[in-house]
């Protein structure tokens, strides 16, 4: 065994480094006592999480970097008060701890195979690891001398150098105190020896190494054996990707889960402790380590390295273009074309004159017959229309998805969960209403650009869409799932654009019927393109007839109140007027920018008071339509009563009270009066329209025509987001076990996702940290959901297997109580015997129905044993105390590894 | 001098119309006081540097129409304000009772959680007050708001209003720093941060 260096051996050496060594052991006795130092103040609350307490110096020697580490476990007041005196470190009854993934360090392999709490470590930084035999000779040098120096008889510490290449974890150590000395050696080895495979074997070497001069005492004897479990025949879980002849509900969802099962291997250990070595025998003929007269049974699972992540993954696809530049119509090529103003005449040949069910279906048969000639869609037409039913479903009376209907099931349902009420908990989000449109949208997207036909596919479903919205706005049907109203700037923008969109149909709609009552009533005809045309109908007063009859009052609304014009005493009208100009986020930031840029001067703010004034003198020009003979005074009144001042007991004479303007109003040529003489009568109808929701409809509709694949990533991502958090709160909440730690992942990942949302463009970094987040939740509900299903198929309600499945996907190790005789051990067992079935019917072997019926043979080979000796010896000489002795020997496939501490009395030899 | 400017911020003023808004800024900006202010069309804006502890902070303040017909127009405007002034007269209760209304315009446009808010009653140089401390104060309180009185004509409180306002923005980072991750909080729209709860009254 190469490891062992003979003590000896470097005395002789010469060392021509020698001062650089004394200096180099000077500082690592310095830095160990201002740990003792620091130990003593107990200050240090570092890393809470971890149950190691690690501290960290660097230091160098001979050309090589060093770390030194000092490892205490962290063990709660109780544990440590039992504690009586000093004691060898490995004088315990330390075998097998169960595993916790979240407390492994890199150095914490020595705690788990000699049951260390608190131990040093000199370890090179570089990877290569310190190979050179006389490198090692000095290092292990150095740290007997320092253990030596600082021996003390309270708190010595075992101190370790690791050698050799670092994957092996090898490291060679000591421990003094003032009686004792136990030196820590280690083998390891790709393949074990053949006479150490079995007990047996390692129990002679395990005395001979001792070699005590005196008779040995008992030596005590723990086994562990490891059965890993990797085919699990009907229940493996996993999700496949979308196919072309994909399932429509499929496509309401985003996609979720893993490709592959996320659990690559269950792991049993059965386990024997502490029995006496003349009670228990292995060797390669018999063995008396049945797994299923195990002591103790414990589980742990392997987790599937990097598996696909569906839902992670299609929000990868998005961040990954967020970078493509080409636009819908280099990807499209010839398939499409951009619009064209004139109509296509087939258009209008088979439109129905009412909407149809088939409407949208013949709607797009026509367009793949006209395109079919240049090139094949990417998107077949049965792909394609279950899609636009899905985004579109106000095209079929029978939907059975329409809009608004999902929310309310789902608030049922959780009305008792973690989240209380999911929309809330999105409130902060810019985004849009779960399951509205975009949401939809978003949804249908991913599924393209996953697994659908990828990036002409998702060019495919933004085409139709983009087709569908110009549809509507030409005949003036109003587009589904969207909360109605002004685009809401607290929504994103694409949201809001589709919002305006509806708005301009409305308007465009409103339009249209009124001038069917219009033209009926007055049978005039108007240009509808230039002037803004209000809903209502004009009803004439029968008062015109006093006026001559180009003075004519028009476009009167009501009375307000009993006021009466100040000059004429007529009933003062509130007119009609135009409705209020929306603007999307965009075009206001626009509006904002052109405002800043005028500076404050003087001049500025009349400038600016100008740009705004529009629709003030709009309203103006629809009062005096309205009130002919109206004053300034007339209109303050109306429109803003606070710069209208009432002189107390006074009337005019028309009997209401008199009064006049604010000073603010009679500021001579204030931009109020100076407009009021500018105005001309003209009714808001007749005006020309402040807001063209033509114009403006075109706008939106080239907005969403000509972006690029990147743009459309940017538009989407924020309801993607949204979208994928809430999936998986969903599957968070449906899951059959709770997490503690769910809500708080849950309640990080939402933070994010809002701050994300609420920027002005997705930064891709951010998106990335998210998806990061989102795919760990997504494996971890993946291993629940995959362990209930295997360990739990009936889906029982049982408590106790929810504990368990909690327990394995955080990566502890658990133990089964009651072994195989509990609802899991019972499981586990059919599970591997069926496993066994498989794996000899493939091999062609007879299946013997008569022997087969034990449990013992449902275990395959052991794909590891482990066994922990201990005893007390007599050492070096026959008038030594009695020493604790140890010898770990871990056998698998990768690796065969001793890890031995023999100690001897360092008082009298 | 313009690398020293530690940040630029926000700020609206929004209030019912003739409730002095304009005069305000006015006052706050060129120690003015004009009684021939004119009605305040759509939104108008003002710049001031302002000193804050030794760092220069830059005010972009928006000063919006309180008239109702402008109302569509002017919630356009309160994206990314990191701060409001709510003002009302008081000498007028009927602009008092509207600021309810104000604060949900407030939030349902303002595009950051946590902007600071500051009541202001203007006018207390008039004679006939018809909005006591008291009830200002406790409506402050209850909605988590900066509280302070001032007179746009008189100089009084007009600049404390400003500094103080500017002083919470600065001590609520997430507001003028971009984003950090994981900064900001959520919900707090419903539960302002606590520090923001302290009324505050000048006693001029
Ligand atoms: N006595 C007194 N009058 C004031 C004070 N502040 C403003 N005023 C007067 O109140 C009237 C309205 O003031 P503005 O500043 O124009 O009011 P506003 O809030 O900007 O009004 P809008 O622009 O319509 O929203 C003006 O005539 C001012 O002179 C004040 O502190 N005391
Ligand atoms: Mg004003």
């Amino acid at each position: 065994m190469n490891e062992e260096i003979d003590e000896s051996e470097f005395y002789h050496q010469d060392f021509t480094t020698a001062s650089e060594w004394e200096v180099f052991m000077a500082r690592i006795e310095e830095i160990i006592n201002q740990w003792r130092v620091d130990d003593k103040r107990n200050d240090s609350v570092t890393d809470v999480e971890s149950i190691w307490d690690i501290k960290t110096e660097k230091l160098n020697f001979a050309e090589e970097q060093f770390y030194l580490y000092l490892y205490s476990k962290r063990i709660n007041e109780d544990a440590a008060l039992d504690d009586k005196g000093p004691k060898n470190p490995i004088d315990t009854l330390h075998d097998f701890e169960l595993y916790d993934e979240n407390h492994i360090e890199y150095h914490s392999c020595l705690s788990t195979w000699y049951g260390l709490d608190k131990f040093i470590v000199l370890s090179p930084v570089s990877n290569n690891g310190i190979v050179n035999e006389s490198k090692i000779k000095v290092l292990l040098s150095s740290i007997y001398v320092v253990e030596g120096n600082l021996v003390t008889s309270e708190n010595s510490i075992p101190l370790f150098v690791q050698i050799r290449e670092k994957w092996q974890r090898l490291y060679l150590g000591v421990f003094a105190s003032d009686v004792i000395r136990t030196n820590f050696e280690m083998v390891h080895l790709k393949k074990g020896l053949p006479y150490c495979n079995y007990l047996s074997g390692l129990l002679d070497l395990f005395k001979t190494k001792i070699a005590s001069p005196c008779v040995l005492e008992n030596i005590i004897v723990s086994a562990q054996l490891t059965y890993t479990l990797t085919e699990f025949g009907g229940f493996v879980w996993k999700q496949d990707l979308l196919q072309q002849n994909y399932d429509i509900e499929s496509l309401f969802l985003l996609p979720f889960g893993v490709t592959v099962d996320p659990i690559s291997s269950i792991i049993l250990k059965a386990t024997w402790n502490h029995l006496p070595d003349n009670l228990v025998l292995d060797s390669e003929n018999y063995t008396d380590f049945d797994p299923t007269a195990a002591m103790n049974w414990s589980l742990l699972i392997n987790s599937t390295n990097n598996p696909v992540c569906l839902m992670a993954d299609a929000m990868t696809e998005f961040l990954q273009n967020l970078t493509n530049t080409s636009t819908i119509y280099d990807i499209l090529g010839d398939f499409a074309t951009l619009p064209s103003s004139e109509n296509n005449p087939l258009d209008l040949l088979t439109e129905p004159a009412v909407p149809a069910i088939s409407r949208l279906l013949t709607r797009t048969a026509r367009q793949s017959l006209t395109r079919n000639k240049r090139s094949n869609p990417p998107l077949s037409e049965t792909m394609l229309v279950p899609m636009l039913y899905f985004l579109f479903p106000d095209a079929d009376e029978k939907s059975s998805f329409p809009y608004g209907r999902e929310e309310r099931e789902h608030t049922e349902s959780l009305s008792q969960a973690q989240f209380k009420n999911l929309d809330e908990e999105f409130k902060g989000f810019k985004t849009c209403s779960s399951d509205s449109l975009i949401w939809r949208l978003s949804i249908i997207l991913s599924h393209c650009l996953q697994s659908l036909g990828g990036l002409r596919a998702f060019a495919h479903v933004w085409y139709e869409f983009v087709q569908e919205m110009r549809y509507r706005w030409e005949k003036s049907m109003p587009i589904p799932g969207l909360s109605p109203g002004l685009p809401d700037l607290r929504t994103c923008l694409l949201n809001q654009k589709l919002q305006m969109l509806n708005c301009c149909i409305d308007r465009k709609i409103a339009r249209e019927n009124a001038l069917v009552n219009f033209d009926s009533a007055e049978n005039s005809s108007t240009d509808d393109e230039e002037f803004f045309d209000c809903s209502e109908k004009i009803v004439e007063e029968k008062a015109k007839e006093k006026l001559s009859l180009w003075n004519q009052p028009v476009g009167r609304l009501s009375k307000f109140g009993n006021l009466k014009l100040i000059k004429t005493g007529d009933p003062l009208y509130i007119p009609v007027t135009q409705e209020p100009v929306l603007k999307t986020e965009d075009q206001l930031e626009e509006d904002t920018d052109v405002l800043l840029q005028l500076g404050s001067n003087a001049e500025a703010m009349e400038l600016r008071a100008r740009i705004m004034s529009a629709s003030l003198l709009s309203d103006m020009e629809s009062f005096k339509a309205a009130n002919p003979g109206s004053a300034i005074e007339d209109f303050i009144r109306w429109y803003s009563p606070r710069d209208w001042i009432e002189d107390e007991d006074k009337l005019d004479e028309w009997g209401q009270k008199a009064g006049h303007l604010s000073p603010r109003m009679l500021i001579e040529d204030n931009i109020w009066s100076e407009m009021w003489l500018s105005a001309k009568p003209v009714p808001a109808h007749r005006q020309k329209r402040l807001f063209d929701d033509t114009r403006e409809a075109e706008k939106v509709l080239q907005f969403l025509d000509l972006r690029s694949v990147s743009q459309i990533c940017e538009l989407v991502i924020p309801v993607l987001s949204h979208a994928a958090i809430y999936r998986l709160m969903e599957e968070c909440e449906s899951l059959a076990s709770d997490l503690a730690e769910f809500p708080a992942k849950l309640s990080n990942l939402i933070r994010k996702g809002e701050v994300l949302t609420r920027e002005s463009k997705p930064q891709p970094r951010r998106f990335e940290g998210l998806i990061h987040e989102a795919s760990a939740l997504e494996m971890l509900v993946s291993q629940m959901n995959s362990l209930h299903y295997k360990l739990n198929p009936s889906r029982s309600a049982n408590g106790e297997i929810n504990d368990v499945v909690v327990a394995l996907a955080m990566g502890k190790e658990v133990r089964v109580e009651n072994k195989s005789k509990s609802d899991i051990g019972n499981r586990i067992v059919s599970m591997f015997g069926e496993a066994q079935r498989m794996s000899s019917l493939m091999a062609g072997e007879q299946f013997d129905e008569a022997g087969r019926g034990t449990v013992n043979n449902a275990f395959p080979v052991p794909t590891a044993k482990e066994f922990v000796l201990r005893t007390n010896a007599v050492k070096p000489a026959v008038y030594s105390a009695k020493c604790p002795q140890f010898m770990r020997a871990i056998l698998s496939k990768e690796e065969f590894r001793l890890c031995g501490a023999w100690s001897e009395d360092t008082v009298f030899f | 001098m313009d690398e020293d400017i530690l940040t630029t911020l926000k700020i609206l003023i929004i209030g019912e119309s003739g409730v002095g808004k304009s005069s305000l800024l006015l006052r706050f900006t060129e120690d003015n006081f004009d009684p021939e202010q004119t009605l305040t069309i759509g939104v108008d804006f003002k710049t001031k540097k302002l000193n804050i502890d030794g760092s220069l902070v830059k005010l972009a303040i928006w000063d919006t129409a309180g008239q109702e017909r402008f109302r569509t127009l002017t919630p356009s405007y309160y994206r990314d304000a990191q701060g409001a002034i709510l003002v009302f007269d008081v000498s007028s209760y009927a602009t008092f009772a509207k600021l309810e209304m104000w604060l949900n315009e407030l939030e349902t446009y303002s595009t950051k959680n946590d902007i600071v808010k500051m009541v202001v009653g203007n006018k207390i140089d008039v004679d006939k007050r018809e909005v006591s401390r008291e009830e200002a104060m406790r409506f402050a309180k209850r909605h988590h708001t900066l509280y302070i009185e001032a007179s746009a004509k008189t100089k009084d409180g007009v600049q404390a209003a400003f500094e103080e306002l500017v002083h919470k923005i600065i001590q609520t980072p997430n507001l003028w720093e971009s984003y950090a991750l994981n900064n900001i909080h959520l919900g707090s729209k419903d539960h302002p941060n606590q520090s923001s709860c302290a009324g505050y009254c000048s006693l001029v």
